[in-house]
């Protein structure tokens, strides 16, 4: 019997993934455990293998296809055995909930069979959409569906489309034309007389054309990378930034690394940073925390997010409850996460920005001295790493002596805390980190 | 009520008795040798007489063993189509069709072979060679002769008989070489060149039509006679009665006035083979004892009735000589009980249960060709060998045409996979023809000169006058105007036009619509006709069928159901079923009632424009209804035209300039746009345009909706298109009418709107008819029709909530499934 291959599910908020590569082709023959495809979801890259053995009867989707979870991909099976019934549905749905339930309809007995008796109105419910407002609403680009009707039954009509479309700011005709044009898009408000949008106020939704003289090749962004920029652009755009730099003084961490490494334990000076910085954060619960718009979101445990530079580009995965970790616990999370983000095997569920309350980016390996890293929103700071540099202290009685310093860099969202607490919360990592007492 | 009819109650009063003539029954005694020697007959007429039956016999024959045992002589062929046979028959068929002449028409019944035969047979002997070359070379082009003229070498009549027999059977067997390219079948099958005209499917069917085909002759000074072969139990049928009170109207004898003046050229032939189906008509579903007591109830003259012995082909012949001439003295109508018997079932699948086999046996035993045959013999005629010839030669004949008929190559079906609309483009005749007849109109004096005309002259033709004020109803140019405008126009452009109907004349018409049509026409071209619609209808169609244009009147449109198959079955078939040799230039005027309750008010238009082959228009202002008067006027097709009783008197508010002075037609199927606007479209058929135009200036003054409204005006055919683009502009649709709502043709019009203007709605189009009621009192209308205030409560209900609306009528969900649930 055929055996299909679906997508599978990576993770409760996942609702599709890209077919990245095919590896095999319809014909070929697989053995088990051969690899089938590679397909990626927003953050991480995995691999299908062949669970059954036998001949590729059928590939539903081409590479590059953006494909809903739990549909059939590929089905694996005999020669000439038939495939009908198991191609998936023209624009099947990637609605997961709808999938789930299906078995559940085909086999649930219809133990009842009352009439329901009509109470309210049948043509119309309050999601409803009349043909026209729909056509309205594709025109002007507006969610028919989110508006408020005032139809029969609370049906949407051509009305209330009209009516939003007015709510939208005035255009100037120039601004108009442009926008039908197609490539730019007004902004909420405009720039002229009465909030007015003009044309200088359109903004670009494609990449201007630009001067070419042939040295250059054009390479479309990975999902991934779309979802950088949009996420970072996006953190700037909406938060108020700043960074504060300070140096804490690495000598005892620096001792506990040769600790560590004498008894044979693989703890990073990364790992120290990282637990000395879960220690600040239980004492600054503010920091620890989430800034969502008109409140505060504080977390009980840390949630800690680390930033790893992989060949897909940056990711964030994060080690939950990390206050409860020892040192060798927290290391351990650490470079399991690391590792599952290069190998592409992460869960998206780990990597997504609401799941950290608060991100360390460590760029000292790199012998990078000051940076400011960029807040992975909702968080309301990321601290940054920095190299270790030697630096004069006075060790007192006159004595000066060259000592190792390690940058740390706290960007901060001035929305949620102030320059006071921030500068307070960063002098406490230092002091955790020149003071840290673990055991090894 | 003409005056120049007193009635004087002494008179009318005063005691006496009705007396009746006795009426003849089986009177003919002669043999063949005492005819000969009267010479009422060559030799070789009575030879031929012999081979007519033959022919027929034969005919029959085969159609049996094709229904019976699926196939002739051997040859296999399944005709799944009916075969209503008449062998048994065929003396009374020739005896009939003897004396007749191509001026001479018969009409037929389901059961009418054996008479297509007689009288096409009886035709090739009458036409020279030449006369018969033209007529079948010109017929479909020459298709039908050119397959029997294939190795054939006999005769011009030979080929012609062969013509004859092929062109019936390939039309039997649906070929597109048949006599009505297969369309119309065994029971509807005819051929007019030769005089042969529409036999029909349904009992009785030829009862009220030949009437009309006879009405046709004498109207428009057409010499012969027609005659209804009608079967003995079609006399139990009201349309057959309705006929004949038509043919026997005192009126022909008493008013009609000069070379008008006496009877209509008409015969009954009652082919009396004694059932009915399975019942049989005298002594268990009829009472009559002998069918030619029916004339007796008809007129003074009995219509000259007598039984004949339909058994003998001499005794029908002496006969018809004898009547005929009783018809050309203008003594007409007559009937004639033609006594015969029938040897196969009503059709093959009948077993005769109802008869014995002895009664079977003995009219078989006194078979009208054998005995015929032995006194050929014996008046030293013919030779036992010279009628065994005969049979052989038909036989011969039968099976070349059988072969012909059966030969998917020689005789092929209309293909209607490579050509999926022909169908389609024979339904309606479309053509626009000024007259139908090349002689001077008869009119009393010159239009100019016509009471009404100059009345009319004196009118305002809009609502307002110059000055914008609104004007008197006297003086008011009214809806009824604008259709008697278009009228009396025809009646001066086309001499075969008539019209006719319950009070069309003196009185003119219940609703003044013919008002000075009386001083205008004399009585042949407009006439009372008996309170009998399908009289009135069918007349019309025999009238149309032979040429004439007519325009008959239904006085309310409920009176529809009393000429239900006319309209339904006949009216709008005969174009079609005839392969397109028949026209149909019929205006049937209908006037839709108000105040007069549950059978004097209904707006049934529905029906109709459910019928495939009827064009049906409803204009409700004088300016359209003399553009669609003209229209339909002008045409070949059926049209049934509806009028408002409501409306009669109402003036043009919407033509800028009034209604033109001057002959001008509106396009069929052109919906117009009476009011502009932006926000609703209100389609409206009929007389409820006034009570949407009322809605549109309230939604206008209380709630600031710009209602569009469109007034239907044609129902068939329709153009979708104007009602499109003022969907587009409006997103919405109201369709509004008085037919009651269940069925109605509003239905038809939401659903193709919903399909072709989907993407423009902005809400289901909503349909507000009449409730699924009786008509109530006129006082209790309002809780019946749609009212303004229906249309706005729908609005607010189905379509867009209105602000402050509170609504006095229930259109919502709930109320329309529990108005479904109870049937209401």
């Amino acid at each position: 019997m055929a055996t299909v291959v679906i997508m599978p599910k990576q993770g409760q908020s996942v609702e599709s993934c890209i077919l990245t590569e095919l590896k095999k082709k319809k014909g070929d023959k697989v053995a088990i455990g051969d690899l089938l495809f590679a397909y990626e979801t927003d953050k991480a890259s995995f691999e299908e293998e062949a669970k059954v053995a036998g001949e590729v009867l059928e590939v539903f989707y081409n590479e590059g296809d953006e494909i809903p979870v739990l549909v059939n991909v590929l089905v694996i099976g005999e020669p000439g055995e038939s495939i009908e019934g198991l191609r998936p549905e023209a624009g099947a749905s990637a609605s997961v909930e709808a999938v789930d339930e299906k078995p559940q309809e085909a086999s649930a007995p219809q133990k009842e069979t009352i009439i329901p008796q009509p109470q309210v109105a049948y043509s119309s419910t309050a999601s409803a959409v009349s043909p026209r407002a729909r056509a309205l609403a594709d025109k002007h680009a507006i969610n028919a569906a989110s508006l408020k009707g005032s139809g029969p039954g609370g049906r949407v009509i051509a009305d209330d489309v009209e009516a939003a479309v007015n709510a939208l700011p005035r255009t100037t005709p120039l601004a108009k034309a442009m926008i039908k044009e197609g490539g730019l898009h007004a902004p909420a408000a405009g720039d002229g007389l009465a909030g007015m949008v003009r044309s200088s106020g359109l903004s670009a939704t494609v990449s201007q054309p630009t001067m070419t003289d042939g040295d250059s090749t054009v390479k479309p962004l990975t999902n991934m990378r779309k979802l950088i920029a949009r996420s970072m652009h996006a953190s700037l755009q909406n938060s108020a930034q700043l960074t504060h730099h300070l140096g804490a003084d690495a000598r005892r961490i620096m001792e506990l690394r040769k600790v560590a490494k004498a008894n044979g334990l693989n703890v990073t000076i990364n790992d120290l940073v990282c637990f000395a910085v879960v220690r600040a954060l239980k004492q600054y619960p503010q920091v620890n925390a989430h800034f969502e718009g008109d409140s505060m979101r504080l977390f009980n445990h840390v949630h800690l997010g680390l930033a790893v530079d992989t060949d897909r580009g940056l990711m964030v995965p994060v080690v939950r409850d990390a206050d409860l970790l020892s040192i060798e616990g927290l290391a351990t999370r650490l470079k399991e996460v690391a590792e599952a983000c290069k190998s592409g095997s992460i869960s998206p569920d780990l990597l997504s920005p609401v799941a950290a309350s608060f991100t360390v980016s460590n760029l000292g390996n790199y012998g990078v001295e000051m940076f400011t890293p960029v807040i992975n929103l909702p968080q309301v700071a990321i601290l940054g790493v920095n190299t270790i540099v030697p630096r004069p202290k006075d060790l007192g009685g006159g004595v000066y002596a060259f000592v190792p310093y390690m940058g740390l860099s706290l960007t901060y969202d001035h929305r949620a805390l102030d320059g006071g607490e921030a500068t307070r919360f960063l002098k406490q990592i230092a002091i955790e980190i020149e003071n840290l007492n673990v055991e090894l | 009520m003409p005056k120049a009819q007193f009635i004087d109650p002494v008179k009318v009063r005063a005691k006496g008795e009705v007396t009746f003539s006795p009426i003849p029954v089986n009177v003919y005694s002669k043999s063949v040798k005492e005819e000969l020697d009267l010479k009422h007959f060559t030799q070789e007429d009575l030879v031929r007489i012999y081979r007519d039956m033959v022919v027929i016999r034969e005919f029959e024959t085969m159609l049996h063993a094709v229904k019976t045992t699926g196939g002739y002589n051997g040859i296999e062929y399944n005709n799944p189509g009916p075969a209503h046979l008449s062998a048994g028959q065929e003396a009374a068929a020739v005896g009939m069709a003897y004396t007749l002449t191509l001026d001479d028409y018969i009409f037929g019944s389901h059961r009418s072979h054996g008479e297509i035969l007689a009288k096409g047979l009886r035709s090739i002997e009458q036409l020279s060679d030449a006369e018969l070359d033209k007529i079948m070379n010109e017929f479909w082009n020459g298709a039908t002769v050119h397959v029997v003229k294939k190795n054939f070498s006999g005769s011009t009549k030979e080929l012609a008989i062969r013509f004859l027999l092929y062109g019936a059977l390939a039309e039997i067997f649906a070929r597109e070489t048949g006599f009505n390219k297969g369309l119309g079948g065994s029971m509807h099958t005819f051929f007019t060149p030769f005089g042969i005209y529409p036999n029909n499917a349904i009992v009785g069917g030829s009862g009220s039509i030949a009437v009309g085909a006879a009405l046709y002759k004498k109207v428009n000074r057409k010499k012969g006679l027609v005659i209804a072969n009608l079967g003995d139990a079609s006399m139990a049928c009201g349309p057959v009665w309705e006929g004949l009170t038509f043919a026997a109207m005192d009126q022909f004898t008493q008013l009609w006035e000069g070379d008008m003046k006496g009877g209509l050229p008409f015969v009954l032939n009652i082919m009396n083979n004694q059932y009915g189906m399975g019942g049989q008509t005298c002594g268990e579903t009829m009472g009559y004892e002998v069918a030619a007591r029916i004339g007796a109830g008809v007129n003074p003259q009995q219509m000259h009735a007598e039984r004949v012995d339909g058994y003998n082909p001499l005794a029908v012949i002496d006969a018809y000589r004898r009547k005929k001439e009783l018809i050309e003295k203008g003594e007409g109508p007559v009937l004639l009980d033609v006594l015969t018997y029938r040897y196969s079932g009503h059709s093959p699948s009948d077993a005769s249960s109802y008869r014995t086999k002895e009664e079977m046996e003995l009219w078989e035993a006194n078979d009208c060709i054998t005995t015929f045959g032995k006194e050929l013999i014996e008046a030293g005629i013919a030779k036992q060998d010279d009628l065994d010839i005969i049979w052989k030669e038909i036989k011969e004949a039968m099976f070349d045409t059988f072969k012909l008929a059966i030969d998917d190559e020689l005789s092929p079906r209309m293909d209607l996979n490579k050509n999926p609309e022909l169908l389609g483009t024979m339904i309606f005749s479309n053509e626009s023809i000024d007259s139908f007849s090349d002689a001077t109109p008869d009119v009393n004096h010159p239009m100019e000169e016509n009471p009404r005309v100059k009345q009319i002259a004196g009118k305002v033709r809009f609502v307002t006058d110059k000055e914008g004020k609104p004007v008197s109803k006297m003086k008011q140019y009214q809806l009824r105007d604008g259709i008697f405008e278009a009228l009396i126009d025809r009646f001066y452009k086309d001499a075969s036009l008539v019209a006719y109907g319950e009070e069309n004349r003196d009185w003119g018409g219940a609703f003044a619509v013919y008002r000075g049509l009386t001083e205008a026409l004399p009585y042949h071209r407009l006439f009372n006709s008996p309170i009998a619609e399908a009289s009135i209808v069918g007349t019309a169609i025999g009238y149309a069928m032979c040429g004439g244009r007519v325009v008959p009147e239904i006085m309310y449109c409920d009176f529809l159901g009393r000429c239900g198959d006319e309209v339904f079955n006949q009216l709008p078939k005969w174009q079609a079923m005839s392969g397109n040799l028949l026209k149909m230039p019929i205006v049937l005027r209908v006037s839709v009632g108000s105040k007069y309750g549950a059978q004097h008010s209904q707006d049934w238009t529905s029906l109709v424009a459910h019928i495939p082959g009827l064009k049906v228009v409803f204009p409700v202002t004088p300016y359209d209804a003399k553009g669609l008067m003209n229209a339909a006027l002008q045409g070949s097709d059926p049209v049934v035209f509806f009028e408002s009783q409501r409306i009669y008197e109402i003036g043009e508010m919407f033509h800028e300039g009034g209604v033109p002075e001057g002959y001008y037609e509106i396009p069929f199927g052109e919906p117009d746009v009476k009011r502009a606007g932006k926000d609703i479209t209100i389609l409206t058929i009929g007389a409820t345009l006034y009570r949407a135009l009322d809605a549109a200036k309230e939604l206008e003054e209380k709630y600031g909706m710009s209602a569009e409204i469109i007034d239907a005006r044609s129902l068939v055919p329709f153009n979708y298109e104007p009602v499109l683009e003022s969907l587009k502009k409006t997103g919405r649709i109201v369709i509004a009418s008085d037919a009651s709502t269940r069925g109605s043709f509003l239905n038809d019009l939401a659903r193709n709107i919903t399909e072709l203007g989907f993407d423009y709605l902005d809400a289901p189009p909503v349909v507000v008819g009449s409730r699924n009621w009786i008509t109530p009192a006129y006082e209790l209308e309002d809780a019946f029709f749609p009212q303004p205030s229906w249309i706005i409560d729908a609005i607010h209900e189905k379509i867009v909530p209105l602000k402050g609306h509170v609504p006095t009528s229930n259109f919502t969900d709930a109320e329309q499934i529990r108005r479904a649930k109870a049937g209401i």
